[in-house]
C-alpha cells in the first residue's frame, strides 16, 4: 500500500449530458413542464402558422356580420363589428405574446443589471438602491400604469416600457438577494485569493449560479406581463383597435355578457387562462430542475 | 428589538419620502405638468402660463417639490375641478369603503388559505393537493376582470341569487348593511390572494415539516395534529405576515378592478373614473395615500413577524 | 440482566424517486438493562437508520420490510401508530445529531420539555412544568429554573443538547438512543455530555443506544460494540475485547485509519474503493471489494455472524500477527533548519460590534485574534488546532490575505503582505493558496472541473491554453483523479474526491505554503487518511508548506512538525509536534488532549472528569489577563489581573503563556534560536 489508493478509478462515471441538455432533460421528465411546453407551443404554432392557412380580414369592418354565432363559415363566430373571431383570436394573440414576452425580458434584464450591481457593491449604495425599489414596489402597479397610459396614447411598445417599469422590481429583489448570498461563498472567495477581480467575481461565479433564478422568474413574469396588458384593455388603456389583444378582445366581449355573446367572452378568456398557466407550469419545473441540480451538488 | 423597530421605521419613512418623489415626477410627466393637472385639459396656454407663475411652478424645481411636501403634510392634496370638490373630501368619502372591501377579502382569503395549504402539504402529491393545486393556479391565472363577470354570470343570471352590482350608496353603514351586494366583490378580489397564500403556505408547511424539530416532537411521541398545530402552524405563519405585508400593493390592484367590474363605489373607481376624465388632482392624491397606506403595511408586517418570531423579539 | 430492547433480523427499505435503497439489510442485536451499546460505522452504514427503525421514525419511504424490535415483551414493528406514540418519548427516548436544529425555535425550553411529560403522565400543566424543571436541573443546565422560559436560540449548542436530553429523558424511558449526539459539538462540550450519559444511565438504570462513528466515542462509553458497514454488523463484541482484538478487516481498517496510533513516519492505511452502493448490494460479503484478504469465496457467499459473544462475519478473521502488523513507513521530510517562509507578527483582529439602532455605532469589538506571533519554516507542518470560535479560522484568511488584519504583520518569503492593496497582491497570490473546509461549497457548481482547475492557471496568465490544459491533466494525475473529470461537474464527485479537486486547485500554481482549514473535519475516517497521505506525498514531492488548522489535536500531531494552541483569539502554547502532545505545559493544552476520545478503552477510563469543563466565554468582552482564566484549574488571582507572557520550555522552541505551568520553564536565554521573538504582554 505505497500507492495512492485508487479510490476513483474504479468509480468514474461515464460523461452524462451536461448543462443546457441537461436542464431540458430534467424539464421534460417532469410532466407539468411538458404540459406547460406543449401548450405554450401550441398557441405559438396556432397564433403565427394559424393566419397563413385561415385568412380572414381583421382591418375592415363588417357591420352586417356583426355578432354571428359560430357557424360553418366563422367557427367562433363574429365580433360586434364583424371580424372572424377566430382569425382575431390568432391575431390578438401574437400581440398578446409579444408584448408579454418583451416585457418580461426587458424588466428581467433591467431588474437583473439592478439588482447585481446592489447585490455585489453592497452598503450604503445597495441601501439607496434598494430603497427605490422599496418605493416603487410601495405604488400598486396598476396605479402607476392607469397614470402612464392616460398621459399618452398606448402603442404595444409604450406598453411593453411600461410594463417592464412596474415588473422589474421582482427580479431586482431577486437577484440582489442572490448576489448577496453568492459574494460571500467559498468559490467565489477561492477565485479572488487566486488574484481574480471583481468582474470574474461577478460573471464567471455569481452570474452563472444566479442565473437559474433568473429564468424562472423570467417565465413567470411573461405570465404576469399578459395578465396585465389585459387588465390594462379592461380598464381601457389598451391598444385600441383595429389592432387586437386577448385583453381588449375579452374586455369587449364582456360588455355583451347579457346578450348571451358567449363565443366573445370565453375564447379569449380560456386563452389568456391557458397560457398564463402554462408559462407558470414551465416556471415551476424550471425551477424544480435548478433545486435538484443544486441539492445534489 | 427597539433597535430593529427603529431602523425600520426610518427605513419607511424614506420609502414614503421616495414615493412622494416618484408622484413628483409623475406630477412634471404631465403633458403640461401641474397646469395641466389642476386647470383640466382644455386649459389655454396663457391660462397654463398664468397659472404657472400664480402657483411658483417657475421656480426651481426643489423648491416646488419642497412646497408641494409641505401641501401634503398639511393635507393638501388638490382640488378636482370635475367634481368640484377637493380631493381630501373625495378620498376620505371612498377610502373606507375600499378598507372595507381589502380587509374582508384579506379576512376570507386567509380563512382559506391557510387551512387549504396545511391540507396540501399533508396531502402532499396525493389527488387533494393536485386538485387544489390546479384549482389555485386556474384562479391565479384568471384575469380578476374575467373572474368577477365569470362569478355574476353564475349567481346573479344563472342562478340569480346575488346582486350583480355592489350597494350603491355613500354611507358606509349602508353598503355593510347588504351584505349580499359584498359577497361577489369580496369573493373576486379574494380568490386570487387564495390562489397565492395557499401556494406559499402549502411550500412553508412542507419546509417546516422536514425539520429536525418535527422529528424531536414526534419522537416524543406527539401525534400528527399537535405536531402540525402546536409546531409547525406558528413557524409557518410567520412567513405569512410578511409575504401578506408585500401583497399589499397586489390586493389594491385587485381592488381597484374588482370595483370597477361590480361599480363598487370605492377609491379604485375613483381613480380609474379619474384616469378616463384625465383627472390628475384625483390620480396623484390617491397613489400618495395609496403608497403610503402600503409603507405602513409593510412595516406594520414587519413588526408583526419580530413579534411572533422570538429569535427577533429577543434579538 | 433482562433485555429491554431485542432487535431480530432487521430489514428496513427507503422507496425512492430512482429506486429501493436498502440501508438496514437485517441486523440483529440486544440491549439490556442498564447497558450502553455502541453502533459504529461510516456515514451510509445504516447506523442512523436502524436507530430511526427502532423509533419508527423512519424518512419518507422509509419502510420496515421484515424483522421484529421487541420492547421488554412488546413487538414495535406490530403496533399501531397509537400504540407506538406511548412508547415514544415515554419508554423509548431519542437524541439527535444537531442540537442547533432539533429544538421548536418559537417555543420556549420549558414548555418544549414539559410537552413530553403531558403527552404521557396524567399531570396539570403546573405539575408538568415542576417536572421540565427538575430535568433540566438533573441535566445540568446552570439555573435551570429561571431559563424555563428562554427560547432555544439563547443557548450555546452544548446547552441546547443538553434541553434535548431532558426532553428525553423526562418520563424516564428504558432505552434512550442517541443517534450521533456529540458530532455537531466541540471536543470540550462532546466529552461533557457524553459523560453526562453516562451519569444518567448509572443513575436511571437505563440501557443506551450509542449511534456515532468515532471509535474513540465507542471506547469511553459504552459496554458492548456493533460494527456496521453497509446495512450489516460485521462484527460485535464486549467493547475492551474488540478493542483489543479486531476480527473483521474492515474494523481493523477503522482503526488503522485513525491518526492517533499512527507514528508520523507511517502511513495512515486507507480502504481504498467506495462502500457499496445500497440499492442494489453485491453478493458475498459486502466488503469484499475493498478487503485486501478477499477471497473468490468471500465473493461468491455471505459469512454469516458467527456465535459467540465476539461475533465477526469474516471467512478470514484476522489473526494476532496480522492486527500488530505497523502501517507501511512514509519518508517524512527532513528539513528542520530550512529559513522560515512565513513569519506572523503580532498579529491583531477586531470585529467591530455596532449597536443594532440606526447610527450603528461602535460598541464594542470581537476579538478574534489577538497579538499572535508564530514562524513557519519551509517545508515543514504547522499545526493551528484550538475550539472553534478560537479564531484559527480567521488566522487562515488572513493568512492568506482574504482578510485584513487590524494591526501586525505577515511577513511571506521575506515580503510583507500585509497593507498591500488587492492589486499589488495579485502577484504574490500564486505563492501561498488556501484549501477549504466543505468541498461541497468551495467548487463552483457550475463549472466543469477541467474549468475549475484552469481557473487559477488563466487568472495568473500561466503558460498557452495547451499547456495549460496539460497542466490540468497533470494535476488530476497528482491527485489519484481519472483525466475523464475534466469534463465533469464538482456534484458528480464524492466529499472525499471534491477535497482531491480542491487540493488540485491549491496546487495548480505550484505555490509554496498552503493554507488548509480543517480539510478533513467533513470527512469520514477511512477518506481522511486518504487525504492525508495524499497530502503528505504532495508535501514531499512539491517541498510544500502547510499551515494545517484543526480543531482535532490528534490529526494535527499526526500532521504537524510543530503544533500552536489557540484560545480565545490567544496562542497559548507553541512548539515542536510531540513535545506539545506529550509534555504540555499550558493546562488548556492538556485538557484539549484529554477530551479527545481514544480509540481505547483503558486509556479512555483514566481519562474521566479529566480535560476542559465548561464553556468558551464571548469573544466580545474576553476575561482580563490570562483568558483561559474562567475555565482553569489551576487559576489564581494573578491570572485575572496579569497577561501571561509567552516563556520556553524547551531548547527546540517549546513556548507557553502560562502563569502557572505544569512544569517550570527553562530559565531564559536570550533568544536566538528559530522561534519569532517573544510576545511582550499587551496592555489591554
Amino acid at each position: 500500500m505505497t500507492a495512492i489508493p485508487a479510490e476513483d478509478a474504479t468509480s468514474a462515471h461515464p460523461p452524462k449530458a451536461h448543462g443546457f441538455t441537461r436542464t431540458m432533460s430534467a424539464v421534460l421528465t417532469n410532466k407539468l413542464a411538458v404540459v406547460g411546453l406543449g401548450i405554450i407551443v401550441a398557441f405559438i404554432v396556432f397564433c403565427y402558422a394559424g393566419p397563413l392557412i385561415y385568412h380572414t380580414d381583421q382591418v375592415h369592418i363588417e357591420l352586417s356580420q356583426a355578432a354571428l354565432a359560430p357557424s360553418a363559415a366563422h367557427p367562433l363566430g363574429t365580433n360586434e363589428v364583424g371580424y372572424d373571431q377566430l382569425g382575431r383570436l390568432m391575431v390578438g394573440g401574437q400581440t398578446s405574446l409579444e408584448v408579454g414576452v418583451a416585457a418580461a425580458l426587458l424588466a428581467t434584464f433591467f431588474g437583473t443589471v439592478w439588482g447585481a450591481i446592489a447585490g455585489y457593491a453592497g452598503g450604503l449604495i445597495d441601501s439607496a438602491m434598494m430603497r427605490v425599489v422599496d418605493a416603487l414596489l410601495a405604488v400598486p402597479a396598476l396605479f402607476l400604469l392607469l397614470f402612464l397610459a392616460s398621459i399618452a396614447r398606448p402603442t404595444p411598445g409604450l406598453l411593453i416600457l411600461v410594463i417592464a417599469l412596474v415588473s422589474w422590481l421582482g427580479p431586482a429583489r431577486l437577484v440582489r438577494g442572490a448576489a448577496l448570498s453568492l459574494r460571500t461563498r467559498d468559490f467565489v472567495t477561492s477565485a479572488r485569493l487566486m488574484g481574480g477581480g471583481p468582474w470574474r467575481a461577478v460573471f464567471r461565479h455569481i452570474a452563472p449560479n444566479a442565473i437559474g433564478t433568473v429564468v424562472v422568474n423570467a417565465t413567470f413574469q411573461v405570465a404576469d406581463a399578459i395578465l396585465i396588458l389585459a387588465a390594462l384593455s379592461f380598464l381601457g388603456l389598451g391598444i385600441p383597435p383595429p389592432a387586437a389583444n386577448w385583453g381588449d378582445m375579452l374586455s369587449s366581449g364582456i360588455s355583451y355578457t347579457y346578450a348571451g355573446y358567449w363565443w366573445l367572452i370565453y375564447p379569449p378568456g380560456l386563452a389568456i387562462v391557458c397560457v398564463v398557466i402554462a408559462f407558470n407550469f414551465l416556471g415551476d419545473a424550471l425551477r424544480d430542475s435548478f433545486d435538484v441540480r443544486l441539492q445534489k451538488r | 428589538m427597539t433597535g430593529f423597530i427603529t431602523r425600520r421605521l426610518l427605513q419607511s419613512l424614506v420609502v414614503v419620502l421616495l414615493v412622494t418623489v416618484i408622484v413628483f415626477i409623475l406630477l412634471h410627466l404631465l403633458p403640461g405638468g401641474p397646469a395641466r393637472a389642476q386647470l383640466g385639459p382644455r386649459a389655454t396656454p396663457t391660462a397654463i402660463a398664468h397659472f404657472n407663475h400664480q402657483m411658483g411652478y417657475d421656480r426651481p424645481v426643489p423648491i416646488q417639490y419642497w412646497d408641494w411636501l409641505i401641501q401634503l403634510a398639511t393635507g393638501n392634496l388638490g382640488f378636482s375641478t370635475q367634481f368640484n370638490q377637493s380631493v381630501v373630501s373625495l378620498i376620505a368619502e371612498r377610502l373606507p369603503k375600499t378598507l372595507v372591501l381589502t380587509i374582508l377579502s384579506v379576512i376570507f382569503a386567509l380563512a382559506v388559505a391557510i387551512p387549504l395549504g396545511i391540507l396540501q402539504a399533508v396531502k402532499r402529491n396525493h389527488i387533494t393537493d393536485y386538485a387544489i393545486t390546479f384549482w389555485a393556479f386556474v384562479f391565479y391565472a384568471t384575469p380578476s376582470f374575467f373572474l368577477g363577470v365569470v362569478l355574476i354570470v353564475v349567481f346573479s343570471v344563472y342562478l340569480p341569487i346575488l346582486p350583480a352590482e355592489a350597494p350603491q350608496s355613500s354611507s358606509i353603514g349602508v353598503i355593510l348593511s347588504q351584505p349580499g351586494g359584498l359577497i361577489l366583490p369580496v369573493a373576486t378580489l379574494a380568490l386570487l390572494t387564495i390562489a397565492q397564500f395557499s401556494r406559499y403556505m402549502r411550500s412553508s408547511v412542507i419546509e417546516n415539516l422536514a425539520e429536525d424539530y418535527v422529528r424531536t416532537a414526534r419522537a416524543k411521541g406527539a401525534d400528527e395534529r399537535t405536531v402540525l398545530v402546536h409546531h409547525v402552524l406558528r413557524n409557518s405563519l410567520i412567513p405569512i405576515a410578511t409575504l401578506l405585508g408585500l401583497s399589499l400593493p397586489t390586493i389594491f390592484s385587485g381592488a381597484l378592478i374588482t370595483e370597477a367590474v361590480f361599480n363598487f363605489p370605492g377609491m379604485g373607481q375613483l381613480f380609474w373614473t379619474a384616469a378616463q376624465t384625465q383627472d390628475y388632482p384625483i390620480m396623484l392624491g390617491i397613489t400618495v395615500l395609496i403608497g403610503v397606506v402600503t409603507v405602513i403595511g409593510s412595516l406594520l408586517a414587519d413588526l408583526a413577524y419580530a413579534v411572533l418570531d422570538p429569535r427577533v423579539r429577543f434579538a | 440482566m433482562n433485555p429491554v430492547v431485542t432487535v431480530v433480523d432487521l430489514h428496513t427499505d427507503i422507496t425512492l424517486r430512482k429506486g429501493v435503497v436498502h440501508p438496514v439489510g437485517g441486523v440483529n442485536f440486544i440491549v439490556r438493562e442498564g447497558e450502553s451499546l455502541g453502533i459504529v460505522g461510516e456515514s451510509g452504514c445504516g447506523k442512523t437508520m436502524t436507530a430511526l427503525s427502532i423509533m419508527r421514525l423512519l424518512p419518507p419511504g422509509g419502510k420496515i420490510v421484515s424483522g421484529s424490535i421487541a420492547l421488554g415483551d412488546v413487538n414495535l414493528t406490530a403496533l399501531d401508530e397509537a400504540g407506538m406514540r406511548k412508547v415514544r418519548g415515554n419508554r423509548i427516548g431519542m437524541i439527535f445529531q444537531d442540537p442547533m436544529t432539533s429544538l421548536n425555535p418559537c417555543l420556549t425550553i420549558g414548555d418544549q420539555v414539559s410537552e413530553t411529560v403531558l403527552l404521557h403522565r396524567e399531570v396539570t400543566r403546573e405539575q408538568a412544568r415542576e417536572r421540565a424543571a427538575e430535568v433540566l436541573d438533573l441535566v445540568g443546565l446552570p439555573h435551570a429554573r429561571e431559563r424555563m422560559n428562554s427560547y432555544p436560540h439563547l443557548l450555546s449548542g452544548g446547552m441546547r443538547q443538553r434541553v434535548v436530553i431532558a426532553m428525553a429523558l423526562a418520563c424516564e424511558p428504558e432505552l434512550l438512543i442517541a443517534d450521533e449526539p456529540t458530532t455537531a459539538l466541540d471536543a470540550t462540550i462532546q466529552k461533557q455530555i457524553l459523560e453526562l450519559i453516562d451519569d444518567l444511565r448509572r443513575r436511571l438504570g437505563m440501557a443506551v443506544i450509542l449511534v456515532t462513528h468515532d471509535l474513540g466515542v465507542i471506547a469511553g462509553h459504552t459496554d458492548r460494540v456493533a460494527v456496521m458497514y453497509a446495512g450489516k454488523i460485521v462484527e460485535t463484541s464486549p467493547t475492551p475485547e474488540l478493542f483489543a482484538n479486531p476480527r473483521h478487516p474492515y474494523t481493523e481498517a477503522l482503526f488503522r485509519a485513525r491518526p492517533e496510533n499512527v507514528d508520523p513516519d507511517r502511513r495512515l492505511y486507507a480502504i481504498p474503493g467506495l462502500p457499496p452502493d445500497l440499492s442494489d448490494p453485491p453478493r458475498g460479503c459486502r466488503f469484499a471489494v475493498r478487503c485486501a484478504y478477499a477471497t473468490d469465496e468471500c465473493r461468491a457467499q455471505e459469512p454469516e455472524l458467527t456465535a459467540s459473544n465476539h461475533s465477526f462475519a469474516c471467512f478470514h478473521p484476522l489473526d494476532s500477527k496480522q492486527q500488530v502488523a505497523p502501517n507501511p513507513p512514509t519518508p517524512l521530510a527532513t528539513t528542520q533548519q530550512a529559513a522560515p517562509v512565513l513569519e506572523v507578527r503580532n498579529l491583531v483582529r477586531e470585529f467591530p460590534v455596532t449597536s443594532n439602532g440606526v447610527l450603528q455605532r461602535k460598541i464594542g469589538a470581537i476579538s478574534a485574534v489577538a497579538d499572535v506571533s508564530f514562524t513557519v519554516s519551509a517545508e515543514e507542518t504547522f499545526g493551528l488546532v484550538g475550539e472553534s470560535g478560537c479564531g484559527k479560522s480567521t488566522v487562515s484568511r488572513l493568512l492568506v490575505a482574504a482578510d485584513t488584519p487590524t494591526s501586525g504583520s505577515i511577513i511571506f518569503d521575506g515580503v510583507e503582505i500585509t497593507g498591500k492593496s488587492n492589486r499589488e497582491l495579485r502577484k504574490y497570490r500564486g505563492n501561498f493558496q488556501l484549501m477549504f473546509q466543505d468541498p461541497y461549497a468551495s467548487l463552483d457548481p457550475r463549472m466543469r472541473v477541467g474549468s475549475i482547475l484552469r481557473e487559477p492557471l488563466v487568472i495568473q496568465h500561466r503558460g498557452s491554453t495547451v499547456e495549460q490544459e496539460n497542466t490540468v491533466v497533470r494535476l488530476l494525475d497528482e491527485v489519484g483523479l481519472p483525466r475523464t473529470a475534466v469534463h465533469q461537474y464538482p456534484h458528480e464527485f464524492s466529499g472525499g474526491q471534491r477535497q482531491r479537486i480542491g487540493l488540485a486547485r491549491a496546487l495548480a500554481l505550484r505555490p509554496k505554503l498552503i493554507v488548509a482549514d480543517e480539510p478533513v473535519s467533513a470527512l469520514d475516517v477511512s477518506v481522511q487518511a486518504q487525504i492525508l497521505n495524499l497530502m503528505r506525498d504532495l508535501q514531499r514531492e512539491h517541498q510544500l508548506t502547510y499551515v494545517f488548522i484543526s480543531h482535532d489535536l490528534s490529526v494535527v500531531r499526526y500532521v504537524a512538525t510543530t503544533i500552536g494552541v489557540m484560545y480565545l483569539g490567544k496562542l497559548v502554547e507553541i512548539g515542536p509536534a510531540e513535545q506539545v502532545y506529550t509534555a504540555a505545559v499550558h493546562p488548556y493544552t492538556r485538557g484539549l488532549i484529554d477530551t479527545i476520545p481514544l480509540a481505547d478503552p483503558e486509556r479512555e477510563r483514566h481519562k474521566i472528569k479529566a480535560g476542559v469543563r465548561g464553556e468558551l466565554p464571548p469573544a466580545m468582552n474576553p476575561p482580563s489577563g490570562c483568558r483561559f482564566r474562567t475555565r482553569c484549574p489551576r487559576a489564581s488571582d494573578k491570572c485575572a489581573a496579569e497577561q501571561p507572557p509567552m516563556v520556553p520550555f524547551s531548547e527546540q522552541g517549546h513556548r507557553a503563556a502560562c502563569h502557572h505551568p505544569l512544569r517550570s520553564p527553562i530559565p531564559l536565554l536570550p533568544s536566538t534560536h528559530t522561534g519569532a521573538a517573544p510576545t511582550t504582554p499587551a496592555t489591554e
